[in-house]
Order: C-alpha cells, then structure tokens, then sequence
C-alpha cells in the first residue's frame, strides 16, 4: 500500500494549516492510501492525532513519500532534508523578512530562516504543490523541478457552520446602521491594517461618520498591533476600530455576516483564506492585487492597484449605494468558492500524489 | 467571463472618477494621504528616529520587566482547571522566591538603561549648543586644480611614489591626471557628485566620498601618499584631529603627506563673510601643521609658499622716509599682502 506521510511544524485545531493537513490525511486515507501526520509539536487537543518527527525512522518502509506542509522553520526541515525518500513539499508561503524589520528583531530571524530552508528544500523536492501561482512562481524560482498549484482544502461549511445568531444581534446593536469594513487576518505588518484605518478615516469624512472597522485576527506582532490602535486613536477612531481574537467558528460566521464589505490591502499574501471566507458570507470584497490576493479572488471582487485610501473608500461607498454591483460581487464569488470546494482539491491532491507515488489516483 | 470584466473595468474606472472629482472639489487635500502615512510611523518603530526611538525602545523594556506569577488556570477540561490552580497554589511560594529575584534583575537592567538614555541625551543636548549652522553649499572651499602654482610642487613631490595616493577633494582630478602622467598610481575622491562629472567622462579613478569617510574604509599604511586640501581647511578641531590620525596610520611609512592650504590672514581677508563667520574651523600656519604633524611621526620636508602676491613694492629713494615708509610697507605685506596659499610636504617617519 503506497503510504504518503505528512509532516508539519506545529498541528493546531482551528488553525488554516492544521486543518488542511488533517483534511488531507482524511482525503489520503479515503484514497486508500496510508497517511499518517509527523510534527514537532501539537496542540493538546490533538495528541492522538499526530506522531513526533523523530520517531519516523522507524516506521519507514519502502515506497512511502514524504509531504511537508512548509509555511515557518522548523527542525523538521533539516530533518526531511536527510531522508532518502520523495520529498514533496505543500507550500503555503513564508512572510519575507522586510516585513518584520524594524518591529520584530526575533521574527527577521525566524522568517529568515523559514526562507532559507524553503531555499534547501525545493531543489531537493520531487515536486512543489503550491496554494496559487504565485507561491508555485516562488518554488520554482528556488529551483524546485516540478511545481502544482492545488488550492488549500478548507471545508468552510464544516469549519465555521451558521452564524452564531446572538453574536450578529449583539453586532448589529452595536453600531446600528453604520457602514461596517471588516478584514480577517493575523495583526502582522504585511496585512497593513494601517490602510484600513488610513480608509476607514477618509470613509468617515467623505461617505459615512459613523462607519466601522471591525478587525479580527491574532495578535502575533504586539508592537505593531499598539502602533494600528494607537494610530486609530491618534485620527480620533479608537470607538470606531474593534479587534476581536479566538472567535469560534459560528462567532466569526457572524462577524463576516455582520460587515457590508470585506476590505483585504495586504501587501504579501500567499492565498488567503478569509477571501474564500468572505464569498461564502456573501460580503462583497474590495482588496489590493498584491501577492496571491488577484488570482484567489478573480472576479469575485473590487480588485485595487494602489492601496490609497481615498480610493479604496470610494470603492467601498460604491457597493454600498451600488445594489446591482454588491450582487455582482456576491454571485460572483458563489460562483467563485465552487473551483475551491473541498471534494474538487481532495480530488486535485490526490491526483498529483498519485503521479508521484506511481499509482492510479482513488477517491472515495 | 469577458463581459464580467468589462463590467468590473467600468467601475473601477468610475471609482478612480470619483476619488478625482473629490480631490478637485477639495473634499481630499493635496498631500492629505502622505500626512496619514507620516502619522502612522510616528507610531511606528520603523519611522521612530534618534531619541525617540531610544525612548520607545527603553518603554518596551520597562514593559517587560514586569512578570506575572499569577500562571493562567483556564483549560478546555475542568479537571485540567482544577489541576492548574493546585499546581498554581502549591508552587506560589517557589514561583513568588524565583520571580522576585528575577523581577529585581529586570529592573535593575531597566534602571540601568534609564541612565544610559538620560546621560546620551545630556550629551546629545551640550553637542547640540555646539553646533555650528551648514554653511551655503555655494562657499564650499575650491578644489585642486592641477594647473595652480602648487601642482606641480605636489608632483615633484610625490614623484616616484610606488604606493597608491589618494588626492581628497580632488575636484575635476587634473591634479590626479597629472599624478599618473609623472607615472604615479593616483585616485581621487570629492563629496561633490558634480564636481566629479568631468572626470568620470574622462575615465579617471574617482569616487563621490567625503576625504574622511573615505580614509576611515582604507587599510592602515595601504597608501603611499595623502593630498589633502580644500575643505580640510574648515574642519572642526575634532574633525581635524581625526584626518590626522587617519592620515598617520593609512600611510605607509615613508610615506609622503601634503597638504594644501589658504593662509590664515589671507582667508581672514579674502573669504566671503559668511564662510568667516559660520565656518566651523579656520585655516592653521603652516608652522602649526608641523607641529601637529610631528607629534604623529612625521617630519616636515618642505614648506613652499604661493598664490596671489598682492605684496606692495617699495618706494624708491635712499632716505629717512622711505625707510620708514618701507619699513611699513614690509609690515603691511607680512601681514596682510604675503603669498596667500602654502603647501606644506611631510614624510612619515614612524
């Protein structure tokens, strides 16, 4: 039985990747494949699920191939970098440096690192599945000989299920009928959520003195999370940002259900998810085409060259007095979530893993 | 598909419309965007710059000097809760012992650095009342010119030189040029990119670098003789000192020195007021050079003296008068009237 083994950095539930490496697993396994998942650490919750990368050796046989789901460092980079068996690596993209300069010495280092062991591993991989284009672009820039784009599996109705009805009352109490803006995303200074506030500031001014910024997302840069709010402070918006962390699914259903538009000016994303989030909300979205953020989205968006806030205001103010363009985007992004459903990647991953492991692809 | 994006092309095309008629009803102020951007690294560590950055920087100290001992005992099982708040009770005493040791420690680095910052910043606020204004970039003192009276003094020289020689503030490098066309391996360099315009058309070694950035990067005794003139004439005091130094140990020894310089009372006659009066330095006597240059090694071989001879001829007549109107007229010429330049020529002797 050919066996495709996953390994990742860290397994955590509600998380983009853990999710997908189980879903993967599960989808393996379906195939009538072996799979089982090896990590340098995991979550309490999901021990059982999960093996320490060390113990692999002695499990390994013949035929296996190894998948690594490569987005941080990890010593399990150097570790897969040893083995003898078909390497393939899922890469989800890792956040460049200059990102980080200036408000994290520590993450400069650890994303650096990241990189390089990208660098190692992709001339040593038999072939790069990438989330987009634009991560396979950088795999094969690295010199990886063979690259696939096959979207990240996220079964969103599983995932986030219906809103959470007393969480979308108490939203909607909050701020009456005040235009909301709403982005997902961890408070990291690649997601500039300072152009959110630089937007929502001239939104205020010249459409809506009322209007909202919701904001929701783990705080992993503290520093640069304190200098968004005290910046929103300083532009008088400190009542009018709200940051919310650790919704539940159903809790953050409600959030995106709540906003009237998903606003996304990342300047490096490598997929994103909360796009795909936003089309089954229903939230029409205005987003910069920076990174990968152009080709996940398509047509199911206001897609903007420049980040400036005057235009991404007016972009905003236009679907709120465009009915038949807020329609537009939402039908268009049905139509575009149906290309990331999960039966149509499972059957997409287990397509390119058969070529790699030599055998016909199965799914169950 | 084609007709969704034409359908998206037009609203985008809309939008930027909009954000036009906005900007020209002024409802969005020219520059209003790039405000924001400034406000916000005002906030920012990356925008941060000097003593404030020093001081956001020491508050992120002080943030984390605290430690909390008061462990979290929340957890997804009850039983796992109640396990966190025993552990949390039964090793308060040891965490408490450990913690405070360790929370003093932090303090004390914290406090530490309190008087570093409130010491920089004293020194910071005394070099401030010292700092002269820039002086208009139109006075920048003149660069060599290899057809002046004293180029050919620098050949002769720095002929036979085997050593790399550096001309500082070389200007055009005619004074380079002529260097390597008495077979000696010259390069220049000058703070003016434009100044060095004709030089680089002409293929000559030159490099845009202030004389003392570029002396502070050259290996020590890699040169085999220093030209220095122009703006070393103006150098603060401590600027000075610093030249010298570097000039002492990126020569080698043997190794040929020469500077070229205004005299005192001919800048004190002759230079615009404002470079007079806001220059942070002032020309020195060729006799102060040799004493500066002595105490680094080095042995003045020659003092040559030119430029302008504006020096009154005597009167004629072989009486009482005109010896003593001579006599001032000598007066007069020393101190004001004399040659007006000097090139002082020096070789390291250790």
């Amino acid at each position: 039985m050919t066996a495709v083994h996953q390994f990742v950095p860290a397994l955590l539930p509600r998380d983009a990747t853990g999710d997908h490496t189980r879903a993967l697993r599960d989808a393996l396994r379906a195939a009538g494949w072996e799979s089982d998942i090896y990590v340098e650490a995991a979550h309490d919750e999901l021990q059982d699920e999960a093996t320490y990368f060390e113990k692999y050796p002695s499990r390994a046989r013949p035929g296996d191939v190894l998948l690594y789901q490569l987005g941080t460092s990890s010593p399990v980079a150097e570790f897969l970098l040893g083995r003898d068996e078909p390497l393939v690596l899922d890469y989800h993209n890792v956040t460049p440096a200059s990102f980080y300069e200036g408000w994290e010495a520590h993450t400069v280092e650890k994303v650096a690192l990241a990189r390089r062991q990208v660098a190692a591993l992709a001339p040593h991989a038999v072939l790069g599945i990438a989330d987009s284009a634009f991560n396979a672009r950088e795999l094969e820039d690295l010199g990886c000989p063979a690259t696939a784009v096959v979207p990240i599996l996220v079964d969103l109705q599983t995932a986030h299920g219906a809103a959470d009805a007393a969480e979308l009352a108490r939203l909607t109490a909050d701020h009456g009928d005040a235009t909301v803006l709403l982005f997902v995303g961890r408070l990291s200074p690649n997601k500039c959520h300072e152009r959110l506030v630089e937007a929502l500031w001239v939104y205020r001014r010249l459409y809506d003195p009322d209007a909202r910024l919701h904001l929701v997302g783990p705080t992993v840069t503290p520093e640069y999370a304190e200098a968004v709010f005290a910046f929103a402070d300083e532009l008088g918006l400190a009542d009018a940002v709200r940051h919310a962390e650790g919704l539940t699914g159903a809790e953050l259903a409600a959030w995106y259900g709540d906003a009237d538009v998903f606003v996304c000016l990342s300047e490096h994303e490598g997929f994103c998810i909360p796009l795909l989030e936003a089309m089954r909300a229903d939230t029409p979205i205005v987003a910069l085409d920076a990174g990968a953020v152009g080709e996940t989205l398509a047509d199911a968006g206001l897609l903007l060259e420049e980040a400036r806030p005057a235009t991404v205001a007016a972009a905003v103010h236009r679907i709120r007095q465009d009915d038949g363009l807020a329609a537009f985007l939402t039908e268009a992004g049905r139509r575009r979530l149906e290309d990331f459903a999960a039966p149509v990647t499972r059957q997409r991953f287990v397509e390119v893993l058969a070529g790699v492991a030599g055998r016909e692809p199965v799914v169950a | 598909m084609a007709d969704r994006v034409r359908y998206l092309d037009e609203v985008m095309a809309e939008i930027d419309a909009e954000v036009r008629r906005r900007r020209a009803s002024g409802d969005l102020p020219a520059g209003l965007e790039r405000e924001l951007d400034e406000l916000f690294l005002e906030f920012s560590p990356v925008g941060l710059q000097g003593r404030a950055r020093l001081r956001e920087t020491l508050s992120l100290v002080d943030g984390s000097a605290y430690v909390d001992i008061a462990v979290p005992t929340a957890s997804n099982k009850a039983v796992g809760s109640y396990i966190k708040r025993v552990m949390r009770k039964g090793l308060g005493w040891y965490m408490n012992f450990i913690v405070t040791q360790i929370v003093k420690f932090a303090w004390s680095v914290s406090r530490m650095f309190h008087v570093v910052v409130d010491h920089i910043e004293d020194l910071e606020a005394a070099v401030e009342a010292h700092r002269s204004p820039d002086l208009p970039a139109s006075v920048a003192p003149s660069a060599s010119d290899g057809g002046s009276w004293w180029a050919a003094a620098a050949v002769e020289a720095l002929a036979g030189v085997t050593e790399r020689v550096v001309v500082a503030d070389c200007g055009d490098a005619s004074l380079v040029e002529a260097l390597l066309v008495a077979g000696v391996d010259a390069y220049g360099v000058d703070p003016s990119d434009l100044a060095l315009e004709p030089a680089l058309d002409r293929g000559v070694d030159v490099r845009a670098e202030p004389a003392l950035d570029h002396l502070e990067v050259v290996a020590d005794e890699a040169l085999g003789g220093i030209v220095l003139t122009g703006s070393v004439q103006w150098l603060r005091p401590n600027e000075r000192e610093r030249v010298l130094d570097l000039v002492s140990s990126r020569l080698a020894v043997d190794g040929t020195f020469v500077l070229h310089s205004a005299s005192p009372a001919a800048w004190a006659a002759s230079a615009p007021p404002v470079v007079r009066d806001l220059a942070p330095g002032h020309p020195l006597h060729p006799e102060t050079w040799a004493h500066l240059l002595g105490g680094r090694g080095f042995v003045v071989t020659a003092t040559v003296t030119g430029g302008d001879d504006r020096r009154l001829a005597h009167v004629g007549g072989d009486t009482a008068d005109s010896a003593t109107v001579n006599a001032a007229i000598d007066a007069i010429n020393d101190q004001l009237l004399g040659p007006t330049e000097y090139l002082v020529v020096a070789t390291r002797e250790r």
